[in-house]
């Protein structure tokens, strides 16, 4: 066989070909206004112009199921797709207002809520919504025991007395079951039709259920969208439910492109092709705020990034030692890392957010006080220095580079007496050590599992984090422990608000817990977009844009 | 020995390689100090041993290490890859959605490596030391050196965005509908379905991801066609062809070119391999839906099943690719057909 240049040339004159065919894209940029001469591949392309929102987003879904999913698209797709009994007003947590739900009582000792649902309501294929749908879909949340279900952990039983009734009946009161109920796991889905897809809702619908497949590609629920289609690692869209009982929509079309990268989804913003860009981070703050076209939305989230110690002597070491721990308050520079986080981060007073139930204003908490440190080192026997490792999982989490942070408060602890070592690890297996209570100190992260300050309650004794600092009942003080289950039972909201104040200001004083910072969070959104609302819950109700 | 029978040979032993690659991937994976537990569940839902429990159960997890590890391979000799956890679909069904789309982009940089590369290598051989050898070699080198992602980002940047001369990351524009999956490569498709203006969409977006995940290639390809093509025309049979009074062109294609093709060819299929299993960067910018970022997220999540799919996958290209390489050395060099 003899190898002709032939083949050469004709390849070359192909690709030249195809170069040609591709360059120049065919369709006009979705943001721009259509103008009077449309080429027929414009016209093949109208819908990306015609009442359509584009968004893009790093998608992190694994199922859009309402009984499975628990990241932060699928929160987002199940706000504009379900609705749920109650829910909060468009921009903040701090009270529940009613969804589904007209109206509800609540026994005198905490434990029976009962529900009276609102006329009208019906789902995306013209069915009433039911008291029976509520009680199916809470059921099924329940057994299906998938990630979000631990929310339901409280529920002893729901019941349906009547179709306009629900009945709620809680192992123990649990102040916080109303804020849970907002979650995107407590949709209302419709009964027939998960049914009729495989869907259970029964002891063993972790094993008998199989609707998720239809689910993550339909959706069956009463909200202002429907869900068309999912694509994953692509795009999920959404369009208006012309069944929804409420006002309609304006957006026809709202389509979620899985842009992963921050810097792609900013050259996409200022390209004019999408609507808002999700996952932008303060160092894209300057160019884009100079940018005319272009409006941001800067705000706080309500994730905590914090120190930790180790209540256990024998693994903690040094800081186990309460004093080590007060000096560690006092060593950081909490101004220099707000400033290093930018944005609107903001310095919490302790373990609790700003924004939630009886959170301090920023900056409460303690001041930095290099002398007080070094002093309460000394008193703690470490007048010499005290050599420690910090360990952190080596990633970037929203925008929050642990690295750097770690830096920081390497350097800062430093000036203070400290000799701290870095230790990274490899997010998978430095959670494992942070899991077990076996890391002495430790950089980490908390996002709220739902939006009431009751969370919180996880960094005390036998809580989540607590554990994960090995401080139990059997090495806690009375004082805490006290504190720790009145908080869990008092529903009173200013006398709530009170007990967390006190909490503040034990873990000011004592614990393993330093606060760090809370991130801001921004949002990048073109210029003629309208009526953009941030939730921490949902972070974007979709219904309420418009261009 | 006959080409037939030895490609079938290679392809015979080509089962015992994969089920040997998935013993190491399983090993690998498994001596990783991780759960998958840690990954894939939740902080609160990781603390109710209900829902670890029913995880466990679900993924098989709750069985003994070598139990999980024959279940594996009974179910793949079914054909079975298992589910992954992260998708919570069939790996089989991930990666027909994800492989074809790295297949395209991978061919299309390949493609233009090759081609531009074995273009400016013989340009450069030719007219050695001359100007165009320099700037071939300055842009050849500037290839291989520049870091894929920031090639990416300054291409969308400048391409994209300042001068809008190709289309933006993502396979197609947004609102346009793919043609009817046949391959699930959106050019072969679009072709078959007879829609042009898909096919225009979808090179069109093509273009940028391909040129620039194709710099390293075409850099190396310069490199590897100029020197090999050095070393040959430097023989003495291309100086006894020249003396015999053969023409420039039947000299170069005949006797040099085929002769310079060995390393270049073992070199493209090497690249070729490499670009399938190494496209996460570039996916990552250009939003394209490949196994790239599928590979780096069942990684980062500990999905088992997932991971050992796409290693055998990844596997299986680079030995399919191995093979044809081999088999175009048969064709190229005479020398080992006479055997």
């Amino acid at each position: 066989m003899k190898f002709r240049q032939r083949p050469l040339l004709f390849m070359l004159l192909v690709a030249m070909t195809l170069l040609i065919a591709a360059c120049a894209p065919t369709v006009a940029p979705a943001g721009e206004a259509p103008t009077g001469a449309t080429t027929a591949s414009e016209a093949e392309a109208a819908p990306a112009n015609d009442g359509t929102l584009v968004i893009a987003i790093a998608e992190d879904t694994a199922s859009l199921d309402p009984a499975r999913a628990f990241e932060t698209l699928p929160s987002i797709i199940h706000k504009a797709t379900y609705q749920t009994l109650v829910t909060f007003p468009p921009d903040s947590v701090k009270t529940v207002i009613p969804d589904l739900a007209a109206s509800w009582d609540i026994s005198d000792d905490g434990t029976v809520y009962t529900f009276t649902l609102a006329d009208g309501a019906v789902f995306n294929n013209g069915d009433p919504v039911t008291a029976s749908d509520v009680v199916f879909s809470f059921d099924r949340l329940k057994n299906i025991t998938g990630n979000p279900s631990f929310l339901a952990e409280t529920i002893a039983s729901v019941e349906a007395p009547d179709e306009q009734t629900v009945v709620l009946t809680l192992t123990q009161p649990d102040p916080a079951i109303l804020a849970k109920l907002v979650f995107g796991a407590f949709s209302v889905v419709s009964q027939a039709e998960v049914e009729a897809n495989g869907g259970a809702a029964g002891e063993d619908a972790a094993t008998a259920d199989t609707a998720e497949e239809w689910l993550n590609q339909h959706s069956a629920g009463s909200g202002p969208y429907v869900l068309e289609s999912w694509e994953p690692g692509v795009e999920t869209v959404l369009v208006r439910n012309e069944n929804y009982a409420g006002d309609a929509p304006a957006m026809a079309r709202v389509i979620f492109r899985n842009i992963p990268e921050a810097a792609t989804q900013k050259i996409q913003l200022e390209a004019g092709d999408i609507d808002i860009a999700m996952d932008l981070s303060t160092d894209q703050m300057a160019s884009l705020e100079s940018n005319p076209d272009i409006n941001v939305y800067q705000g706080l989230s309500d994730t905590l990034i914090f120190l930790k110690g180790n209540q256990d002597p024998e693994i903690g070491g040094p800081f186990a030692d309460p004093l080590v721990q007060k000096a560690v308050r006092y060593a950081l520079d909490y101004e220099g890392i707000r400033l290093l986080a930018g944005g609107d981060a903001v310095t919490p007073a302790s373990m609790l957010p700003v924004g939630f139930l009886g959170a301090y204003e920023p900056n409460s908490g303690p001041a930095r006080d290099i002398d007080m440190a070094k002093s309460l080192l000394a008193e703690a026997g470490y007048g010499d220095g005290l050599d420690a490792e910090l360990a952190y999982p080596d990633f970037t989490f929203a925008g929050v580079n642990f690295g750097t942070f770690a830096q920081k408060v390497q350097a800062d602890l430093n000036e203070a007496g400290f000799n701290i070592t870095l230790a990274p690890g490899e997010v998978q297996v430095a959670l494992e050590s942070y899991r077990q209570g076996t890391e002495p100190f430790g950089l980490w992260l908390w996002l709220p599992d739902y939006r009431d300050s009751l969370d919180y309650v996880e960094f005390l004794p036998d809580g989540v984090v607590g554990k994960r600092t090995n401080w139990t009942s059997e090495n806690a003080d009375e004082e805490i422990l006290a504190l720790r289950d009145q908080i869990k039972v008092e529903t009173d909201e200013s006398a709530r608000a009170d007990l967390f104040g006190q909490m503040q200001d034990y873990l000011i004083e004592k614990g393993p817990y330093a606060p760090l910072f809370q991130p801001g969070i921004q949002i990048g959104l073109g210029g003629d977009l309208q009526g953009f609302v941030y939730n921490p819950q949902w972070r974007v109700d979709v219904s309420l844009l418009s261009k | 020995m006959p080409i037939y029978q030895y490609i079938l040979r290679r392809l015979i032993l080509t089962i015992p390689l994969l089920f040997g690659i998935t013993l190491i991937a399983f090993i690998i994976s498994h001596a990783v100090p991780g759960d998958p537990v840690t990954a894939n569940l939740g902080q609160k839902a990781m603390s109710d041993p209900a829902i670890v429990a029913a995880f466990r159960a679900e993924w098989g997890l709750d069985k003994p290490i070598p139990e999980q590890y024959l279940v594996y391979v009974r179910n793949l000799a079914r054909g079975d890859l298992g589910r992954s956890i992260k998708s919570r679909r069939p790996v089989v069904e991930d990666l027909r959605a994800f492989l074809p789309a790295t297949i395209e982009l991978a061919t299309a940089a390949i493609l233009f490596g090759s081609i531009l590369g074995l273009i400016l290598g013989l340009m450069s051989a030719l007219w050695r030391n001359s100007w165009l050898d320099h700037g071939v070699r300055v842009v050849s080198l500037f290839g291989v050196s520049m870091p894929v992602f920031w090639l990416a980002l300054l291409a969308l940047f400048i391409f994209y965005a300042r001068l809008g001369w190709t289309a933006g990351p993502g396979r197609l524009d947004v609102g346009l509908d793919p043609p009817e999956r046949v391959t699930g490569l959106l050019t072969v498709d679009a072709i078959l379905a007879g829609d042009w203006v898909v096919l225009r969409n979808a090179l069109a977006h093509l273009l940028l991801p391909a040129v620039v995940l194709g710099a390293y290639t075409t850099g190396l390809i310069t490199r590897v066609t100029r020197s090999a093509m050095l070393e040959v025309l430097g023989q003495d049979y291309i100086r006894t062809a020249y003396a015999k009074g053969l023409p420039t062109r039947t000299t170069l294609v005949r006797h040099a070119l085929r002769n310079a093709m060995i390393p270049v060819v073992t070199v493209i299929g090497f690249s070729y391999g490499n670009l399938l299993a190494g496209t996460v960067l570039i996916e990552n910018i250009f939003a394209w839906p490949g196994i790239g970022q599928y590979a780096y997220r069942a990684s980062t999540s500990l999905d088992f099943p997932a991971i050992m799919g796409v290693s055998m996958v990844i596997a299986l290209i680079f030995i399919i690719t191995n093979l044809i390489v081999d088999v175009l050395y048969f064709i190229l060099d005479p020398r080992l057909r006479a055997t």
